[in-house]
């Protein structure tokens, strides 16, 4: 009887740490970002579950400067999840044949990200608009 | 081995569920992720760009209880949190950071609680 015996390349075990797999674990982790953010929504609905005085508090803390730097920081985490999210898409998604010619990849991505642009821009111009005319 | 092979509905994943709900936070957060982190936390607490009542207790109260603002908060919320816990699984799966059950738990359970919990706060608020 013959044993499988597979060679096992010797990993260390911050591999994810260093180069080039390094650019995977922030990509990863700017995911991590988003749900961060939903945390934080999360505490801002708990609050206002439990009435005006809560929430108010919540709203201080959200005014505070530390706040400001975690928000701008997440907000450098999701754009970088927004491109990042846009140049995996096409590797994900079957290929697109327009005129019986593939569509590139990098053109998928610029599409995307254009998309993206239009909707977090459209948000914004949206609720700047309604508090002008209010 | 062509059991596989011979009945493939044997063998059937909950996997996609939760590639599904990871795909759907992973567009929206792509999409308004940005406009959303700008004004809930930079804008709307400052009263920069927008009435800076337009984030108090009787606006939030408002738009918490509208059934159409309820279903927002929670795709939000929800989706948000499931697209981070598949990506903190995976990568914590591939830093070999612990037992799988352990990293499930870690990861799709937190989200699961976040989902019930926003569930539960948005029927407490009330229509």
């Amino acid at each position: 009887m013959s044993e499988r015996r597979p060679f096992h390349r010797a990993q260390s075990r911050t591999w994810w740490a260093r180069k080039p797999y390094l650019a995977y674990t922030v990509r990863e982790l700017s995911g991590v970002a988003v749900a961060l953010y939903g945390i934080i929504l999360l505490a801002g609905l708990a609050c206002l579950a439990r009435g005006p005085l809560a929430f108010d508090a919540y709203r201080q803390v959200l005014g505070g400067a530390p706040s400001l730097l975690i928000h701008l920081l997440l907000l450098a985490a999701m754009l970088w999840h927004v491109v990042t999210w846009f140049q995996t898409m096409p590797k994900t998604m079957p290929k697109l044949i327009v005129h019986g010619r593939q569509v590139p990849q990098t053109r998928l991505t610029t599409i995307g990200l254009c998309i993206a642009f239009g909707c977090s821009a459209a948000l914004l111009a949206a609720v700047i608009l309604v508090g002008a005319l209010a | 081995m062509s059991r596989g092979i011979m009945h493939p509905h044997k063998k059937r994943s909950i996997a996609p569920i939760f590639w599904l709900l990871f795909g759907a936070g992973g567009m929206v957060s792509a999409l308004f992720g940005p406009a959303l982190i700008l004004l809930t936390g930079v804008m709307l607490p400052h009263g920069w760009g927008i009435p800076e009542r337009f984030g108090d207790f009787a606006h939030a109260d408002v738009f918490a209880r509208n059934p159409l603002g309820k279903l927002v908060i929670l795709g939000v919320i929800a989706l948000f949190c499931w697209h981070g816990a598949e990506r903190l699984f995976l990568t914590l799966k591939d830093m070999r950071a612990g037992p799988l059950p352990l990293l499930r738990w870690a990861t799709y359970g937190v989200a699961a609680l976040v989902t019930l919990l926003t569930l539960a706060l948005l029927l407490e608020i009330g229509f």
